[in-house]
């Protein structure tokens, strides 16, 4: 109801338009305070203010959603900026125009009481992680700063149940965690832990969440509107973080405990001031990182798979 | 004459398919033509050779732990009538708990080798051998019985003279439908936790959008039912010569 008022007011004041555009976005996974920007441009009014009827969805798995935007079923995807280039590898037609998450989020962790204290005592040790579309050549690049390979490692798929094998002992370590999420969570719960960040270690940085579109939808006009209600959202969460925790609580009040507002509070410094910017040498670089471990066949150029749009008129 | 129907059901099939992929076009991402999935069997041998293997010996520990485990519930349940009373509830109960909620916790207590995944199977297929071997066991002709009792037959020669070849045919269903759920149970256990086997392959080959990959994974573990269930059926042919089925 709020919203459909919201979207009134704006429609009186601010919009020539008739009635909101409609925008169907797909997240990468259940709500969490990763998506941050999306709520509070919704709840805050900002999509309404640029004339958007976003409607946000949770598809079935995390790679479901490029293909849906790629086969025209949704506008909007959230993905991740290493699965892209394999996306686009693979003939779905989606291009990044916008970054949610400008950093890796993604890192190693170990127990700060378990066999692991530093990247070399990996040799022979077992090592869980998530399914990623890039797990050795991510392993290799880590490993290789101590002159190890993945093939020195034992290597489990865990999916998604990845921290309680750690916490077992079942698994010496576990990749895919996220810096902002899994992290904090073991440390609020009395685990003391340490974390080798891959950008620190091997690894060139990438944006761990971006927004793609479909390839023959990049001068669509709400696209611009859309990344420019999520930079205010964006700077709203961080001039007044309190008030903008309280916006992305209301409509999710499942999440509402002090791990979520931990999680929040170490997440805010990952969400670009511009989400429209494209980092040129960031996407070629990290291209380049998967050409050379053999999961891209060439180098792509890079308008086959990110564009930076023009500003919202 | 079966390997014949079997092939023509086959073919049915891939050309329904094409036709589909022909008449309905869909991206090759969200349904790729067969031809696609058939590159994906043939250019991938490194991918199948360590996979399948896996997988398959997953689903033949499970139907054969299951089986036994089953049949042998089902002989307690009929020697002991008491015991059907206690136990049968408890089966029920095991079957009502969805293998996926607590495959992440069977993974933790047996580890992520091949015993989480036999245990699996061995739970997705244990209850049907149970419950049809069961059935027959109970059903079978109390004149027959009434008759034993006359000669003065022991409770146990009442079973392994009269129950159990009785129930034989009813077992046979058991296991057949056992054969089709046991790749069911070990896959969802490599969902979970594993190192190898075809749903890790399906689960890596769908995070990087390799639609042709996942479906020849899907298809090497439907070629694995039916193989399976084409065994079970010659090999209980001759188990139960006198229940042959009427086509």
């Amino acid at each position: 109801m709020k919203r459909l008022a919201l979207a009134f007011a704006a429609l009186l004041v601010a919009s020539p338009a008739f009635a909101a555009d409609k925008l169907t976005v797909l997240l990468d996974w259940y709500v969490n305070p990763d998506h941050a920007p999306l709520i509070v441009a919704l709840e805050g009014g900002y999509f309404a203010k640029h004339d958007l009827d976003v409607d946000l969805q949770v598809p079935s798995d995390a790679s479901a959603g490029p293909k849906l935007v790629g086969a025209g079923k949704a506008d909007v995807a959230i993905s991740y900026q290493p699965d892209l280039m394999l996306q686009t590898k693979e003939g779905v037609p989606v291009v990044r125009f916008g970054t949610l998450i400008d950093s890796p989020l993604n890192c190693l962790i170990a127990l700060k009481d378990g066999p692991v204290k530093e990247l070399a005592d990996l040799k022979g040790k077992t090592v869980g992680f998530s399914i990623t579309s890039f797990q050795h050549a991510y392993l290799d690049a880590i490993l290789g700063t101590v002159g190890l390979t993945s093939a020195d490692v034992k290597t489990v798929n865990l999916n998604f149940n990845l921290m309680p094998p750690l916490l077992a002992g079942q698994v010496d370590a576990v990749m895919d965690g996220y810096r902002n999420v899994e992290l904090i969570q073991l440390e609020a719960e009395g685990h003391p832990v340490q974390a080798w960040f891959p950008e620190q270690n091997g690894v060139p940085a990438y944006d761990e969440l971006i927004y793609e579109t479909a390839r023959d939808k990049v001068s669509d006009p709400r696209l611009p509107r859309f990344l420019a209600a999520i930079a205010e959202a964006t700077a709203f969460i961080k001039d007044k973080p309190d008030e903008a925790l309280a916006l992305f609580l209301k409509s999710h009040t499942d999440l509402d405990n002090d791990l979520t507002k931990k999680q929040f509070a170490a997440t805010v410094e990952y969400f670009p001031d511009n989400p429209g910017e494209l980092d040129k040498a960031k996407y070629l670089g990290f291209a380049g990182f998967l050409t050379m471990n053999g999961l891209l066949d060439k180098q792509p150029m890079l308008d086959t798979f990110a564009v930076e749009l023009p500003a919202a008129k | 004459m079966i390997v014949l129907r079997a092939l023509v059901v086959a073919v049915g099939l891939v050309v329904l398919w094409q036709a589909v992929v022909a008449v309905f076009s869909p991206p090759p991402f969200i349904l790729p033509p067969p031809v696609a999935v058939w590159h994906a069997l043939r250019d991938r041998p490194d991918l199948w050779r360590v996979h399948a293997p896996t997988t398959l010996i997953e689903t033949l520990s499970g139907l054969a732990i299951g089986t036994v485990i089953g049949a042998a519930l089902a002989l307690a349940m009929s020697y002991v009538p008491v015991s059907r009373r206690l136990l049968l509830p408890v089966l029920v109960v095991s079957q009502a708990i969805p293998v996926f909620a607590i495959a992440p916790i069977l993974a933790l207590w047996f580890g992520f080798g091949i015993a989480s995944k036999v245990v699996m199977a061995t739970i997705a297929i244990f209850f049907p051998v149970t419950s049809a071997f069961a059935d027959g066991l109970a059903r079978t002709d109390p004149g027959l019985i009434d008759l034993a009792r006359l000669y003065r037959a022991r409770r146990s020669q009442v079973v392994t003279l009269l129950r159990v070849p009785n129930a034989l045919p009813n077992l046979v269903t058991g296991v057949r439908l056992a054969a089709v759920y046991a790749p069911v149970g070990a896959l969802i256990g490599e969902w979970v936790g594993s190192t190898s086997g075809l749903g890790y392959a399906m689960l890596f080959a769908n995070a990087r959008s390799e639609t042709a990959v996942v479906f020849a994974a899907l298809f090497l573990v439907v070629a694995m039912s039916v193989a399976l269930r084409a065994v079970v059926d010659l090999a209980t042919a001759r188990l139960t010569p006198w229940a042959a089925e009427i086509q």
